[in-house]
């Protein structure tokens, strides 16, 4: 059989609206806001509908004219059909929607079937549609035929003569599909319980129906629903497109010059998302809300327009607030917008005028192009093109092993030989064998059409199983190529100029070694499913990943188009098929356990607080609240220029510089928090500068804003751990995790580089923490951390003078053991011994 | 109408490309360019390329600066340059020219304002006089003799002019040209570091990025260590990158170069480097880092031509608004309420009874009030996005060989590690390149890189730090290679063919071993787009007043036909006589078409001979189709088109 031309279709939906379609059933929703589990009552009607509204929206989406419905119902109250009419009988079925190109205006009709009070016959409906489907294509047999029927099964069906029917079917060419509401499927597997007689009787039927014919198929609802959003690739045929392959110079010496006649076709293509239209809520106009008073009365419900928009370009010149031109551009603004309504000139113009913009007619402008601040007219919109002539000339060849990847720049496309020439086919071939044998692929620069810009590519000899081509990657010209400079990795060099081989940037042995046990474990080339000789292949086929946007947005798109209400109907998961290559497989997460952890401890990586992403200006003071600090006691630590990184960021956030790409850089932090923290310290700082004159740093020449350093979700900040502690310890609460958030701020600090300028910051840090550790029961968060920090001290990288200045302060600031804990009514799991013993080692 | 509107015809969330540039011309560069006209600037010296002819430092920097400025007028026309000379007695005509006066034996040749067709001449009038009268720059420019501008002086000038000029937002960078690697030497040398340094401090405080170039020479070789390495600061402060940077460490970009490769070390710096994205890199659970994305490999295209309007006095861009209608009530509708739908058809006109607007053109979708079948911009991003925030996560590693030439479909991205994000993200960074480079392997990952993009796999291709010879350093980091969707993938509409024998092969690999090039590779720097090169000399003519004559203009792309035929002419004349002789010749491919298609087939001798009798007219339409296709030609037309078509294919060949 040939394969299935798009379009050419016609499909006949057969719809049961007998009255137990009007059953009620519940449906499982996906879950709310807050991830609890939803539902909703849908009669199966509804619910059998929904798989006719998304296959019919399938059509709108296609958007082909040739991709043609009609709507049958059987089980209706009147009786309209073209076999009635000719021959009397089929009683209860109607023609609910004429064959045509289906459109919003069918949905709509869909949604508004119901169930009836009579019985409809099924195989009459079938009859009826094949009949309707003929009579349309009477004059176009080389169509598609489909009849699509949703039932439930549940009413007699006059069994008599179905094979004459399935005959007629066959000789049509036609493929029928049964879809149940609730018949059993050990595909789900599903096995309606309590199943009535007559259900089991006719599923019996339709299954003997669906198998006797050429193309029948029978399936349950539910499965039919789930398979409808199914990633689906749509078959892009390519157009095999006519060019040259030339080698030399034809013209002159064509003796010794190659031209190949090809055919070249694509080999990826972009696929985007499908665009959505823009709709907008058209506002009721007068006339409109005196007629919903008039139906008010008889009808209380409202209905809401959405409109489809369109774009609209308009052009402003800016010239420069001369009154003059003012004047004049009110006056042809007026002319312009004559067919507008007052409002709507109003406010035009002044908000043209707040911009001081001048609208200008199209037809005023004049192309040209910017040379800098020159202007350079060019009304044809581009100056004389570069002359070039069609085809694909080979500069040379070079070693596919010296190809550098990732200078391919887009799409890649396949060359044949013409398809009709076996001459040029061995041409080709013997030029594809000769290059895979030598391993090289050839630099070409292909012209499209004649006078075409040239592109710049290379061409990779291909070898399938019956046939040779080469394969085309579009290469960067010089000046697509922007060559940055970075930071080596590997090579600091210290001012004198010596190579500096140990440094928090350079990996030590012990993370190499971490590191390659990660990548051995991560491995994914036998994570695979088993091929044939039960040996595993790689994990992940770009064959079988489908592109997540452009599917989820065309179920999105099929979703709002079938439903009434997005808030109470969203849409569904996606097909779990869209996102299987979204986390690693099982098998190797497991497998990596153990060496991630490795890496964890190796690497010790830590997110670094968030910079402030703006200073706000100046003239925007808000009212000192609590939170506001006296600059008096701000200590001298925080004005060191360059004593750590917050320090910096406040530079570059009080010099006017817009932070680049702010938005873009954003991780997984809360927004909200980052702005709350941000309106803090604006409020904190905004007094300073207007009270308090510049600090008598020689280089603080701008004026101070000082980042409290506060992580999100802490209440202790790098800038100033001590007062902020003290002053949650004065107001007595959240002493915990004062203690906890101090502990960990210091241990922070101390890991930075220059913590050493801090030093005696922070052993007064420490000394307040243990005093309140202490008195405040909070012995084993003390205990706990003071180990963590030798730890860390101690460690690569580490800072092992800081700790030597602990030990110094002796007991002072070690282990809190149980005999002191007992002194202060506390209790410590440290003994005495081992609290000396701690700073032994 | 629609030609006329397509160059703004885009959609914000569906066009990712055209994002990027955007988000690139949006900023404003400025570039200042700060020379030393000192007396070794200014000696004259035989030059290297021209015979008898002298030539300076000063001369190859400023020249190099007038080729920044008419490289940069045509990438980003709203840029702005500016030209500082320190260490000359030349004084500012009235001082009143700039609002701040700069320090003595400082010299603002060009103050900072946009490029311009005239700024950008006024330069290369005085190099041409500078050309024919060598000591034309020490006339226009006299040397400061026997000692030296303080450092200090210099950046502080710096500091004013672009605080003058430069807009606000925009990225400033000086570039600073000197030979001298020791300024101050003698007494108060010490002092004269620390208020250079404290003058860098505030320049680099104003948001300013100091790219030194430092010129050496066998002579007179440039040492960092005797002065600068002590004044430069350990990195710019303003570039995003490396504010934490151990104060031990050199900045990264200090260029020591002989002068006649300033131009090559510029060009290197001519473009800010920003990056597109900065996102965590999730290698396991817990297991995060840092990384910057950069595009390194982007189409360069043709500016797009503007609108202007004509005010009499001056031409001036017309801004354009793309505003949202509903047609009907010709009423503007608010950006924030638009909702999103589904096409409602092609026919979608409303026969449905309960519509009242049954005559309107463009669709509308009635519902109860309350409900709303559309989604908002954010419910539709999600779509795109699936829920992901902004990141690359890894999912594992392959072998290197999984990276298959035709899995390709968009240019690549570098990525780099942002120590600034994630603490210790350069070590793990620098580990996890060395393992993989060694075990041979790529990294699968999934990456979303900006916050309206749709999530894409790919491939984390490492690369290897390497310097080459001109000093250009590949860096460190990994390629992100896109992988194509199943969606992407076109099968081959071609599954079988002719092959050529072994001996024809041998043929073909004869003239193919003469046109390798050994240890070659693709080079982009060899090709310059010559259609954009093209089109760039004729608006610079064009903005200058001059002629442009196309006759002057060399593509650099052309393949080397005089080089091919003589390595290999006469292999390719074997090769074709043997394809001409192969049996293939004589076979004819039986179409399988349905319809019986009528004999078409005429050999090329014959159709010459009717061409050489003028007798075209007595082929049939088919037959001269059949001509045209295969010689690649358009088959379009009446018959009288295609006998002129193959007419002149024949006078062409």
């Amino acid at each position: 059989m040939p394969a299935e031309r798009a379009g050419y279709t016609v499909t006949m939906f057969l719809v049961d609206t007998s009255p137990s379609m009007g059953t009620l059933r519940t449906v499982d929703l996906p879950p709310g806001p807050d991830g609890e589990s939803r539902t909703t009552k849908l009669t199966n009607l509804e619910w059998a509908l929904q798989f006719v509204k998304l296959k019919v929206q399938e059509m709108i989406f296609n958007g082909r004219k040739t991709d043609q419905c009609g709507v049958v119902v059987f089980g209706s109250e009147e009786t309209d059909n073209i076999v009635n009419e000719k021959n009397g009988g089929y009683e209860n079925v109607m023609e609910y929607i004429p064959i045509s190109q289906p459109n919003a205006g069918t949905l709509a009709k869909i949604d508004a079937l119901q169930p009836s009070s009579v019985f409809g016959d099924p195989i009459d409906a079938v009859i009826v549609g094949i009949e309707t489907q003929a009579n349309y294509l009477s004059s176009k047999k080389t169509w598609t035929r489909k009849v699509i029927m949703v039932t439930d099964g549940e009413n007699p069906i006059e069994v008599e003569d179905w094979e004459a029917t399935v005959a007629k079917m066959d000789g049509l060419d036609v493929s029928l599909t049964i879809v149940g509401v609730d018949f059993d499927d050990e595909e789900l597997p599903y096995t309606e319980p309590n199943k009535t007689i007559i259900k089991r009787a006719n599923e019996e039927f339709y299954n003997t129906l669906t198998s006797t014919m050429k193309s029948g198929v029978l399936g349950s609802c539910a499965f039919a629903l789930r398979e409808t959003t199914r990633p689906e690739i749509k078959q892009t045929r390519s157009t095999l497109m006519g060019t040259v392959l030339r080698l030399g110079d034809v013209d002159t010496r064509g003796k010794e010059a190659i031209e190949i006649v090809v055919k070249t076709s694509k080999c990826t293509a972009l696929t985007r998302p499908k665009s959505w239209k823009k709709f907008g809520v058209r506002p009721n106009n007068p006339t409109d809300k005196m007629n919903v008073d008039d139906e008010t009365e008889e009808n209380n419900e409202k209905n809401v327009v959405y409109s489809q928009l369109r774009m609209r370009t308009e052009y402003y010149v800016d010239p420069n607030a001369d009154n003059e031109e003012d004047e004049e551009g009110d006056v042809k603004m007026k002319e312009e917008d004559e067919g507008l309504d007052e409002g709507k000139e109003d406010n035009e113009k002044s908000m043209a005028k707040d911009q001081n913009l001048q609208k200008v007619d199209r037809e005023e402008l004049i192309r040209g192009f910017k040379y800098g601040t020159t202007y350079v007219p060019c009304p044809e919109g581009q100056f004389p093109k570069l002359p070039t002539r069609k085809g694909i000339d080979i500069c040379g060849f070079f070693g596919e092993k010296n190809f550098r990847r990732e200078l391919s720049m887009g799409e890649i496309q396949y060359i044949w030989a013409d398809p009709s020439s076996p001459q040029q086919q061995v041409a080709i071939s013997s030029i594809v064998q000769a290059m895979c044998e030598k391993e090289v692929m050839a630099i070409a620069r292909w012209v499209t059409k004649d006078g075409m810009d040239p592109k710049m590519g290379v061409l990779w000899p291909t070898r399938f199983d019956k046939v040779d081509c080469l394969l085309w990657s579009h290469m960067p010209f010089a000046d697509d190529v922007r060559k940055y400079t970075f930071a080596s990795l590997d090579h600091l060099v210290s001012k004198k100029g010596d190579a500096i081989k140990e440094h928090p940037y350079i990996p030590t042995k012990a993370q190499l070694t971490a590191m390659d046990e990660f990548v051995d474990a991560m491995d994914l080339m036998d994570a695979g499913e088993k091929d044939e000789a039960g040996s595993r292949l790689p994990w992940f086929d770009t064959l079988l990943s489908y592109n997540p946007a452009v599917h989820r947005t065309k179920q999105a798109i099929f979703h709002s188009a079938v439903v009434s209400d997005i808030e109470t109907n969203p849409l569904p998961p996606p097909h779990p098929d869209l996102v299987k290559y979204f986390e690693p497989p099982k098998r190797v997460l497991k497998r990596a356990r153990g060496p991630l952890e490795e890496c964890k401890n190796a690497f010790k990586v830590k997110q670094v607080p968030k910079k402030i992403a703006k200073a706000k200006k100046e003239g925007h003071v808000h009212a000192r609240d609590e939170d506001d600090m006296l600059l008096l006691d701000r200590k001298q630590p925080a004005l060191d220029r360059t004593s750590s990184q917050s320090r910096i960021t406040v530079t570059i956030a009080s010099s006017s510089r817009a932070p680049v790409a702010a938005s873009d850089s954003d991780t997984e932090d809360d927004d909200d928090a980052e702005f709350l923290l941000d309106k803090k310290i604006t409020s904190a700082l905004a007094p300073l500068t207007n009270e308090v004159t510049p600090l008598p740093t020689p280089a603080r020449s701008v004026s101070p804003q000082v980042d409290l350093g506060r992580e999100p979700g802490r209440i202790i900040g790098a800038t100033y751990p001590l007062k902020d502690f003290e002053k949650n310890v004065a107001q007595g609460d959240l002493i915990s995790k004062a203690v906890n958030d101090l502990g960990a701020v210091i241990t922070e600090i101390v890991m930075r580089p220059f913590a050493s300028r801090r030093t005696t910051e922070l052993l007064d840090c420490m000394q307040a923490l243990r005093k309140t550790s202490l008195e405040e029961d909070e012995i084993d968060a003390w205990n706990a951390f003071l180990t963590n920090l030798k730890g860390k001290c101690l460690s690569r990288p580490g800072n092992e003078a800081f700790w030597l200045g602990v030990k110094k302060s002796e007991r002072g600031l070690g282990l809190i053991s149980n005999k002191e804990a007992r002194q202060q009514g506390g209790i410590s799991t440290v003994s005495e011994g081992q609290a000396e013993e701690f700073f032994a080692i | 109408m629609p030609p006329y509107d397509d160059w703004n015809k885009f959609d914000d969330e569906d066009d990712e490309e055209l994002q990027d540039t955007l988000f690139f011309e949006s900023k404003k560069d400025v570039i200042l360019f700060c020379i030393d006209c000192s007396e070794s600037m200014l000696s004259l010296y035989d030059d290297p390329n021209y015979e008898d002819v002298q030539t300076c430092h000063l001369y190859a920097a400023l020249e190099a600066a007038m080729q920044i400025q008419k490289k940069k007028i045509i990438v980003g026309p709203n840029d702005s340059v500016g030209i500082l000379l320190f260490n000359t007695t030349r004084k500012s005509e009235q001082g009143q020219s700039h609002a701040s006066e700069i320090k003595r034996n400082t010299f603002v040749y060009q103050p900072i304002t946009p490029l311009g067709a005239p700024k950008v001449q006024e330069l290369i009038q005085l190099l041409d006089a500078a050309r024919e009268d060598p000591n034309e720059l020490t006339k226009t420019f006299p040397p400061l003799v026997g000692k030296r501008v303080p450092m200090g002086d210099v950046f502080t000038s710096c500091n004013w002019v672009l605080r003058d000029g430069a807009p606000k937002t925009a990225s400033k960078r000086v570039f600073l040209i000197t030979d001298e690697d020791d300024p101050h030497i003698g007494p108060g040398s010490k002092q004269l570091i620390t208020s250079a340094r404290t003058t860098l401090i505030d320049l680099t405080q104003a948001g300013v990025t100091v790219e030194p170039f430092f010129i050496s020479t066998e002579d007179k070789p440039f040492h960092v260590s005797k002065f600068y390495s002590s004044v430069l600061l350990p990195s710019n402060l303003n570039d995003e990158d490396e504010l934490q940077e151990d104060s031990s460490v050199l900045p990264e970009s200090i260029s020591i170069s002989r002068i006649e490769d300033l131009l090559a070390q510029m060009r290197f710096h001519e473009v800010p480097k920003r990056a597109q994205y900065s996102v965590p890199l999730q290698l396991g659970e817990g297991f995060t880092i840092g990384v910057k994305g950069y595009g390194l490999v982007t189409e360069q295209k043709k500016g797009a031509y503007k609108y202007f309007v004509d005010l009499g006095d001056r031409m001036e861009v017309a801004t354009v608004k793309t505003t949202y209608i509903d047609e009907d009530q010709e009423a503007e509708v608010d950006k924030a309420k638009i909702v999103y739908g589904p096409t409602l058809g092609a026919t979608a006109t409303n026969d449905d009874e309960d519509n009242q607007d049954a005559d309107d053109g463009f669709g509308t979708r009635v519902v109860k009030d309350g409900n709303r079948p559309f989604y908002t911009a954010e419910e539709i991003r999600s779509f795109r996005t699936l829920g992901l925030e902004p990141g690359i996560k890894l999912l594992g590693f392959k072998d290197r060989s999984e990276l298959a030439f035709e899995d390709n479909i968009k240019h690549s991205q570098f990525i780099y590690p942002d120590e600034m994000s994630y603490s210790g993200s350069k070590r793990t960074f620098s580990a996890l390149l060395k393992s993989m480079i060694k075990k041979e392997k790529i990294g699968l990952a999934l990456a979303l890189t900006r916050r309206n993009a749709s999530p894409t796999f790919c491939y984390l291709l490492p690369q290897e730090e390497k310097v080459d010879d001109s000093g250009w350093s590949e860096p460190a980091g990994f390629h992100i290679i896109p992988l194509p969707f199943a969606d992407d993938i076109r099968s081959a509409p071609v599954e079988e063919g002719f092959r050529a024998s072994e001996d024809l092969k041998d043929f073909a690999r004869a003239w193919i071993d003469k046109l390798s090039v050994k240890n070659g590779t693709y080079p982009p720097d060899s090709y310059p787009n010559p259609a954009l090169a093209y089109h760039n000399a004729q608006l610079q003519a064009s903005a200058f007043r001059e002629q442009y004559h196309p006759d002057s203009f060399e593509d650099l792309t052309a393949p080397k036909l005089e080089m091919i035929h003589k390595r290999a002419g006469k292999l390719l004349g074997e090769w074709k006589s043997a394809v001409n002789n192969d049996e293939s010749a004589n076979v004819t491919v039986a179409t399988t078409g349905s319809k019986r298609k009528a004999d078409v087939t005429v050999d090329e001798a014959e159709i010459r001979s009717k061409y050489d009798a003028g007798t075209l007219a007595k082929l049939r339409v088919d037959q001269l189709k059949e001509f045209l296709k295969a010689k690649g030609q358009a088959v379009s037309g009446k018959k009288a088109e295609l006998m002129e078509r193959v007419a002149e294919w024949f006078d062409a060949h």
